[in-house]
């Protein structure tokens, strides 16, 4: 009865309050519009409807872990408002009993927050209703699909929420305790699905450890196909089920502490245990008043004996004053800060970044150097770990020092001294700006401790204050401010909290949700990005403008702060107002002036660069004008072309002052059989392309500059056979700023861009069309296959973009800086204060040019054949001066590379290769012909410090010059399976490249790293090698496939096949070979008794599942020993929806037996032979010459299994 | 039904001594605890309230453990402490209601009887619907006692009532308390000491967790009678006086220094005998001139 009073009273109390009503409506209102933005896109790109189970737990989940402010406010609240309103006397004197009492709180808070999730499916179901989606992307109404994520994700999490903030808040006795909790509790959310779970790979850990269950559906939306995700439903089973049960256990054992260890008793006396009074008394030291004599005379007459007298001393109130008490304020400010758990927070955080920032410096698990640029990128505006704590902790802090006086009931003491409006509020925004300052300076202080402990000491404490104090800097600031600003204008504590949460998720979230203009959304800017070779590059004039618009609108919310600050004991707005009425004198006016006059001058400035000087565009717009290009122009497509034969040009770089001028010819021939009448054009977004000259008459009929397209009447016909000549000037000369997407193609130093960004294309271009299905039809266009059919002949003789042209060009550039293009560097000479270069091919290239520029080092080298095929080659590796840490090793992958390949495959074209760095802080390369650019995070590897012992540079430049055979050479048509002939084959030679160089087992180490892509979740669901075109595939299957063809078939065919497609379509020249031709070649010299094999791998999309349950040995006759394997076996085909069949299986699968190894490693194979396995369970005894350690089934993990590390197990005596 | 206390202590944990070695007995009746501030007085009511534990000595209410059986005494407990709040979006008849239901009134027509007559009783009734938040320190303090008084309380305690009360409302207070002392034991602990002389038969004087006088108020008075001299004094001669005599008081009478003295005869010129009063019993004792030993000499019946 009294537990039943107790919660009914809780809930009359909280469902009275706005806060709680104000939580529903804004929860609903954000569940709505991540609905109806995010999952509308999702659901259409990515072929799932949008209601069905997955999306809708998804957005559940998501809802009910940003909702974590509402068990924090209401089991806070219900837990510690009696001691905080210091009712608890009148509380815990009745004989309620810790059942009703904690029982009735604790059950009303769960129940209201359950409750108030229920905003969950009611928003995703007014999103799927009203106005209502595509009827495209909906499926069929399901009341179990919105049930169960309720029941399963959302009231689960409620209930663990609840109950562990109302623990906290109960037996701390602080309402904070609460929201500090909630933050840990999503904090260890995100920390398990993001490092546990991705970066260690342990997944289920990580999907136990997580409270909320995101790793779990994280995990479904990494391997549910499309039509899981539309389909199955979320039920309470498997991983779902022990997250529920152990995480529903810590709860109840929580609350069962919480019961144990409430007492209803007065809190414990300010000092705590470890005060200097308890350590006196602990050493039996009295208290020596305690013990004296009462004191005499009583009455306190002794106090009236002499008069006490207190000095006069003089007081100023200047203007010096002001300054010093607002000094005052600010330090007060700072102190309380900094000495609070948020302090603590802080220095943890420090601490945290020093102990973990090492691992953090690697890629695919190979280390990087630290360098202060990449550090920087980690824990500054895209750094994960430090995003949400310190935009938390402002808003908390900024309410903590607005409301400090009233809080303790100081404020009527302070509101009536001598301080004005101003000085209060200025003191406290410097604090909160200290606290900033101190803690840039904790994370330089950290960054640059962590640098020492790996080992790199180029500090460049100058770019660390640019980036802290400076950029980063700015954007605390001005949410600083912000957050002081709405505490003071929002009169009510708790909801100046919202208020700022609602506005840091409309600045975190805004733009991607299509929030409109960058002007618009407090605090943003174009973004910006720091490389070693580029700098800040263009990004730092708009970043401070923006900045300084900002710092405006700071400023007005400043003064209208200082209008409308509380002083005295009333409240009310009309009071309010009045008062900032009053308040309005001359300084707030001037000052509110200079603010709007400023935000105008500057907005409009911005605005000028953004939408005037450039096109402001949305997405939406982007997509329109797609639309509207294929609508308008794609009947011309498979319109008959003159094909691109050559390409001379004479390119100005002006790196400083970001301009490139381009003036150009094409050589172009009619291969067709018709006469050619017209010629289209495609020009290019972002430069102007000048007028188009012909060397025949040329009438223009149409020039399209906003869509990109030109059409041209040739007056008289282009035969069969014929060239025409067609010159052209293009500019790149941007004019101010864009507000997003700033365009880095040329900086001061670091310029890098590609033919196909700036120079005009002939033919209409299907490349711009919209790709994704739902976007289509949202514009109404008809469906269209995004990659073409293996079987479509007609793209065999598609030559757009795989012609072979001869190129010729002269790049100018700043004297200091070295400009790359593809070919022989014919001549350099300096004119005019600048430099030039003359490049010319020697043998026609694949149309895919970048043009380099920047002030490079340059490490040489020569490679000649060592048999007679294949000319010398000049090596080149250009490299920022500062990178020149993995030159070397580079030279060394482009030698090797190049010997295999000539014996191999044929020879190296060209007389030069080259390694040139582009400027960009990512880990990424591309093969041009002839050049081949990567990125500067390629160039800061460090293998050498491997734990795994694989130098991982040396073989992706092995892939990368592969592809000068593979890709650039042999070029497939466009169509499925393309991929198989480019990465798969590149990567199939480049492991043959480090086997040659650095042995059998560097080899096997360096794919046990690369299989490691098959222990992170990831459906199975795929097309067959010989048709797909992802990523996962091209870069992992399709090369595991070839290997183990290789191992099965023989080193010597599969290469000779190899060697046959390069001779057989090296040319270029039409018709584009398949994964069709390559799978011929592969059937011709396989055995037919491997055909099963080639079917297995290419044409279908199989799964082995082998492993080994035990391995007996006993020692037999002669010192031999038999060894008895217990193995299971499995293949499955999986097509593109997920469904699995069992295929027969009579396969060849090798059987290893290794002797033991001194080092730990694999030890000397005693056996390795093939047997047939046959599926399930057997048994397979072989013998071996000496004592055996390991053995298993498929020990070099040749045939594709998802489970790799249950081949091979250790020997067990009899 | 009386309350035993015996050799009760209590030290916080940043070093003070709070009580020590308290002993008392407390009949039915109205008990008046007096000490100046930092006595103890607080410590004490809160630990017979069962919101604080002392680390050594007993508390019986009756045949109840105090210390050990905590809900038992919460059930016929009453407590007004010195420094309460209150929910301040919350009606006074709500959460008195409230209140009623955990102190164990389970019956909505009894409860409702109750509440409205304490409601009377406290003289709250008419702004019964009003919420707490606006009441003034008056009203929030009959509000306490209203909920004090749920259920009928044997044991009542009450600690500082008064101190923030106008002289009509601490006239009021002192008479809605003075009806309740009948049937049961009813501790009244403050610093001022006309509430005790007004109210209480019994009372006892504690000064830095000491019990220095236990005594009816009346008993000590009249013990006090003949010693107690007063002489106006300027204030320049004031510390020569207090090296001679034993002044237990100073006191300003239209802006003249007025100074008590105990002594058993008179003292000298310029004093003259005073009618000893219950202010100087306290004086007196927390001077040391009063001790337990010399009452014992002159108490009957402890």
């Amino acid at each position: 009865m009294k537990t039943w009073e107790v919660f009914r009273f809780e809930i009359g109390y909280q469902g009275r309050r706005v806060s709680t009503w104000l939580f529903f409506v804004v929860l609903l209102g954000l569940v709505y519009r991540m609905a109806t933005e995010g999952y509308t896109d999702n659901a259409r790109s990515s072929g799932y409807v949008f209601n069905g189970p997955f999306p809708i737990a998804s957005v559940t989940l998501l809802g009910s872990m940003m909702a974590l402010l509402v068990p924090a406010a209401l089991a806070g609240d219900a837990a510690a408002r009696d001691v905080q309103t210091r009712m608890h006397p009148l509380f815990y004197s009745t004989p309620a009993g810790k059942t009703a009492y904690l029982g009735g709180r604790f059950l009303a808070a769960f129940a209201l927050t359950a409750a108030i999730l229920l905003a969950v499916p009611l928003g995703l179901l007014l999103a799927a209703y009203v106005p209502g989606v595509d009827a495209e992307l909906m499926g069929p109404f399901r009341p179990t699909a919105y049930l169960g994520p309720y029941l399963f994700l959302a009231l689960p999490n409620a209930f663990v929420a609840t109950a562990l903030l109302f623990a906290l808040a109960a037996l701390s006795r602080r309402a904070m305790a609460s929201y500090g909790g909630s933050v840990l509790l999503f904090i260890l959310s995100v920390f398990a699905l993001q490092f546990v779970a991705v970066k260690l790979g342990r997944w289920t850990l990580a999907k136990l450890l997580d409270p909320f269950g995101l790793t779990l559906v994280s995990e479904m939306a990494r391997t549910f196909t499309p039509a899981e995700k539309s389909t199955r439903l979320i039920a309470l089973e498997g991983a779902l089920l022990s997250n529920r049960l152990l995480w529903l256990g810590i709860a109840l054992g929580v609350l069962a502490l919480t019961y144990v260890r409430f007492r209803f008793a007065h809190p414990a006396a300010a000092g705590g245990r470890w005060g200097r009074g308890a350590r006196r008394a602990r050493a039996g030291v009295l208290d020596p008043l305690a013990d004296a004599a009462p004191a005499r005379p009583g009455g306190g007459a002794a106090a009236l004996g002499a008069p006490i007298a207190v000095p006069r001393t003089a007081r100023t109130f200047g203007s010096a004053t002001r300054v010093r008490q607002m000094l005052t304020v600010a330090w007060e400010s700072f102190r309380l800060i900094v000495t609070s758990w948020g302090g603590l927070g802080l220095a943890f955080l420090t601490v945290l970044i020093v102990l973990t920032g090492p691992m953090w410096m690697e890629h695919l698990g190979v280390p990087l150097f630290p360098t202060t640029a990449r550090f920087t990128s980690f824990i500054g505006h895209s750094g994960e770990i430090v995003w949400m704590i310190v935009p938390l902790l402002t808003v908390h802090y900024a309410g903590e020092l607005v409301w400090r006086e009233r809080e303790s009931g100081l404020d009527e003491i302070a509101d009536a001294a001598p301080v004005p409006d101003w000085v209060a509020l200025v003191g406290r925004c410097l604090g909160l700006c200290l606290v900033f300052v101190a803690l840039q300076a904790l994370m330089m202080a950290a960054s640059v401790v962590v640098q020492a402990r790996l080992g790199y000491d180029r500090f460049e404490i100058g770019l660390y204050a640019r980036i802290l104090f400076g950029l980063q800097l700015a954007d605390l600031l001005l949410f600083a401010l912000l957050a002081v600003a709405v505490h003071v204008v929002v009169d009510q504590k708790y909801a100046g909290h919202v208020v700022l949460l609602v506005v840091y998720a409309l600045m975190q979230f805004g733009p991607s949700l299509g929030a409109g203009h960058a002007l618009l959304v407090y605090g943003s800017d174009p973004g910006w990005a720091y490389s070693d070779m580029r700098g800040f590059g263009p990004f730092l004039a708009p970043f401070v403008w923006f900045k300084l618009y900002w710092a405006a609108w700071a400023l007005l919310l400043a003064v209208a702060a200082k209008l409308l600050w509380v002083r005295g004991t009333e409240g009310g707005v009309r009071l309010r107002l009045h008062q900032a009425r009053r308040r309005f004198t001359r300084p707030a006016a001037g000052a509110a002036a200079v603010a709007a006059g400023l935000i105008l001058v500057l907005g409009g400035f911005v605005f000028y660069n953004t939408n005037v000087l450039n096109d402001h565009r949305t997405v939406e717009d982007g997509l329109a004008r797609r639309a509207e290009y294929e609508r308008r122009y794609g009947r011309y497509e498979g319109v008959p072309q003159p094909r691109l034969a050559g390409t001379r040009l004479h390119v100005e770089i002006h790196p400083r002052r970001r301009e490139v001028e381009i003036q150009g010819s094409y050589h172009l021939v009619n291969a067709g059989a018709a006469a050619i009448e017209s010629m289209h054009l495609a020009t290019r977004p972002g430069v102007e392309t000048g007028a188009v000259t012909f060397d025949r008459p040329a009438a223009r009929v149409l020039a399209d500059e906003a869509l990109g397209h030109r059409i041209y009447r040739l007056l008289a016909p282009l035969q069969p056979g014929d060239s025409l000549r067609l010159g052209f000037r293009v500019r790149f000369a941007p004019r101010g700023f864009p507000s997003g997407e700033i365009d880095p193609a040329v900086a001061a130093n670091g310029t890098f861009f590609r033919n196909h960004d700036w120079l005009p294309a002939i033919g209409y271009q299907p490349g711009r069309e919209i790709a994704g299905a739902g976007a289509r039809r949202l514009h109404r266009l008809p469906p269209r296959r995004a990659v073409r059919s293996l079987e479509d002949s007609a793209a065999r003789h598609d030559m757009a973009g795989a012609e072979q042209i001869a190129f010729e060009a002269v790049i100018g550039t700043d004297a200091g800086q070295t400009a790359v293009a593809p070919g022989r560097l014919r001549r350099a000479w300096s004119e005019g204060g600048r430099r030039y270069f003359h490049y010319v091919t020697d043998v026609p290239i694949r149309n895919d040019v970048a043009f380099f520029s920047a002030a490079y080092a340059v490490r040489e080298a020569r490679w000649s054949p060592s048999t007679g095929r294949g000319r010398p080659v000049d090596i080149q590796v250009l490299h920022h001066p500062g990178h020149a840490w993995n030159a070397e090793r580079m030279v060394h992958g482009v030698r090797a590379s190049l010997d295999y390949h000539t014996r191999r495959f044929g020879p190296y074209p060209h007389g030069q290769i080259r390694l040139v760095e582009e400027p960009g802080e990512d880990i990424s390369l591309h093969a041009f012909p002839v050049n081949i650019s990567f990125r500067e995070g390629f160039a800061i590897m460090r293998p050498e410090l491997d734990p795994r012992e694989i130098d991982f540079p040396f073989a992706v430049v092995a892939h990368e010059v592969a592809h000068q055979w593979w890709g650039n050479q042999l070029l497939p048509a466009d169509v499925e399976g393309a991929p198989l002939l480019t990465e798969s084959l590149a990567w199939y030679s480049a492991l043959g490249v480090v086997e040659e160089a650095h042995g059998p087992e560097h080899l096997r180490r360096l794919l046990a790293m690369m299989r490691e892509a098959y222990l992170s979740p990831r459906a199975r669901a795929s097309l067959p090698l010989l048709r797909a075109t992802d990523r996962f595939i091209a870069y992992r299957k399709g090369p595991f496939a070839m290997y183990a063809l290789r191992e099965y078939v023989g080193a010597e065919r599969v290469n000779a096949v190899l060697r046959r497609m390069i001779e057989a379509h090296g040319a270029g020249t039409p018709p584009l070979p398949t994964s069709l031709d390559l799978y011929r070649e592969l059937r011709a010299v396989t055995p037919d008794s491997l055909h099963y094999l080639l079917t297995d791998l290419f044409e279908a999309n199989t799964y082995w599942e082998l492993s080994t349950e035990k391995a007996v040995a006993a020692p037999a006759a002669t010192g031999a020993w038999r060894v008895t394997l217990d193995v299971a076996a499995r293949k499955v085909t999986v097509d593109t929806a997920g469904v699995e069949t069992e295929a027969p299986m009579n396969d060849l699968v090798e059987i290893g037996v290794f002797a033991s190894a001194a080092d730990g490693g694999r030890g000397e194979a005693l056996y390795r032979r093939m047997h047939r396995v046959r599926p399930g369970r057997q048994r397979i005894t072989v013998t071996v010459p000496r004592k055996p350690a390991r053995a298993g089934i498929d020990p070099r993990s040749l045939l594709i299994d998802v489970k790799g590390d249950d081949n091979v197990v250790e020997v067990t005596g009899p | 039904m009386e309350l035993r206390i015996r050799d009760l202590s209590k030290t916080y944990a940043n070093g003070v001594h709070a009580l020590r070695d308290i002993t008392l007995t407390i009949p039915r009746g109205m008990f008046g605890l007096l000490g100046p501030n930092g006595a103890g007085k607080s410590t004490l009511m809160r630990t017979i309230a069962t919101l604080q534990e002392p680390d050594t000595g007993t508390i019986h209410l009756g045949d109840i453990d105090v210390v050990r059986d905590k809900d038992r005494v919460r059930e016929t407990l009453g407590y007004l402490p010195q420094e309460f709040g209150v929910y301040p979006r919350v009606t006074a008849e709500r959460l008195l209601e409230h209140f009623a239901v955990l102190k164990g009134i389970t019956d909505r027509r009894a409860r409702r009887e109750v509440v409205d007559a304490l409601l009377h009783q406290v003289n709250l009734y008419e702004v019964r619907k009003k919420k707490l938040g606006g009441y003034s320190g008056g009203m929030k303090q009959r509000f306490g006692v209203a909920v004090a008084l749920l259920g009928d309380p044997k044991l009542l305690i009450v600690d500082e009532p008064t101190a923030g009360l106008d002289p009509a409302e601490r006239v009021r207070f002192l008479n809605l308390l003075s009806e309740l002392g009948e049937n049961s034991v009813v501790i009244l602990s403050t610093h001022i000491v006309e509430d005790v002389s007004e109210l209480c038969t019994r009372m006892a004087i504690i000064d830095r967790g000491r019990i220095l006088l236990e005594a009816e108020p009346l008993r000590a008075v009249a013990a006090l009678q003949g010693r107690i001299w007063r002489r106006i004094v300027p204030r320049a001669e004031l510390p020569a006086v207090e090296r001679e005599h034993a002044v237990i008081s100073t006191r300003l009478l239209s802006g003249r220094t007025v100074v008590h003295v105990h002594a058993d005869a008179s003292p000298g010129a310029g004093f003259e005998a005073v009618e000893a009063n219950l202010e100087d019993v306290y004086f007196s004792t927390m001077a040391g001139h009063v001790s337990p030993d010399a009452e014992a000499a002159l108490e009957v019946g402890r």
